[in-house]
């Protein structure tokens, strides 16, 4: 019984509290109450997977998000290493560096605050193509690490999100110009336009429900 | 209209009136039609037609025999006696003239 406790916990208190009820009162023996509660578990997790929400948290910003950040937590470590004396040069490090945290810290806190209850599978999917990157990772000046900067702000992002549902109004629309401004320096260079604005706009997504939700 | 496992569910609680409750409902779709009935099958379906105000549930008592643990007491809606009551006519209507004993 003690595993059916276990999985039984993937289920709300309240559910969790009467399918265990039910199954000792119809006396079931392990391992079909395991089949049982594993069951509901699973179209539980299914029907969460109707509404569109999860998907655009999974598909639409943790898989592709987490290449794009990856790439360019690369790029600011190797400007890190070249532009370390203060000048025009650290002046376009520091502005990269605080793109790369808004630019996590804004997609985590959609992640997080789009799809709650399938935060694991966005989660997953963010860490695959880091573990896929950091066995490959071949420059022998930085360490593979260097790959992996984007994760706390994204992480402190996702917190964030699963604590509140919508940032305020103002809070909102100071991050969102803030990576918007902070982007121009990054593709006037040489860097690609389009996945830039990509990760841009989880920060104008949060306008838009601030502004919906009143805030 | 509602499907056919939707239709079982309301008749089975309508049956038990005051002690419609989950496991108790299962034992009697389990006994009406000698099919299995997951507990899977069964949550999901109450809490579908309770999105569509079919059914009504609250948290009832705990009893010993099931540990000490809540019941999750079921009530048929006007709504979902009428949708009911639709279903059986439709399968009535539909039925009229055909005699299965020949076939």
């Amino acid at each position: 019984m003690k595993l059916v406790d276990l999985v039984s916990k993937l289920l709300d208190r309240d559910e969790r509290e009467v399918v265990l009820g039910d199954l000792e009162e119809s006396g079931e023996s392990g391992r079909q109450a395991l089949a049982a509660v594993l069951g509901l578990v699973v179209r539980r997790e299914a029907a969460l997977w109707k509404n569109w929400r999860p998907w655009l948290a999974a598909f639409g910003i943790a898989l592709p998000s987490s290449f794009l950040l990856m790439g360019f937590s690369l790029s600011v470590s190797r400007a890190y290493r070249q532009f370390l004396d203060p000048g025009p040069g650290f002046a376009l490090l520091l502005c990269n560096v605080l793109l790369l945290a808004g630019w996590s810290w804004t997609g985590g806190f959609v992640v997080g605050s789009v799809s709650r209850r399938t935060v694991w599978v966005s989660a997953a999917l963010c860490f695959a193509p880091c573990l896929f990157c950091l066995a490959r990772f071949r420059v022998e000046s930085l360490s593979r690490f260097c790959l992996l900067l984007f994760l706390l702000p994204a992480v402190w992002g996702v917190y964030r999100g699963l604590q509140i549902a919508h940032v305020k109004l103002s809070a909102a629309i100071v991050l969102a110009l803030g990576v918007t401004v902070l982007t121009i320096p990054a593709w006037s260079g040489s860097g690609p336009w389009i996945p830039n604005w990509a990760l841009s706009w989880p920060a104008w997504y949060l306008v838009a429900t601030a502004r919906k939700s009143g805030c | 209209m509602l499907g056919e496992f939707e239709y079982l569910l309301i008749t089975a609680a309508a049956r038990l009136g005051e002690e419609a409750y989950g496991a108790a409902i299962r034992e009697e779709i389990e006994a009406t039609t000698g099919r299995k009935c997951s507990i899977g099958a069964l949550y999901t379906t109450v809490d579908r037609l309770e999105a569509k105000d079919l059914l009504k549930t609250w948290m009832g008592e705990a009893t010993p025999q099931r540990g000490g643990r809540a019941k999750r007491m079921v009530r048929v809606t006007l709504k979902g006696a009428q949708a009911a009551k639709d279903f059986y006519q439709a399968v009535t209507r539909v039925s009229r003239g055909v005699s299965w004993e020949t076939l």
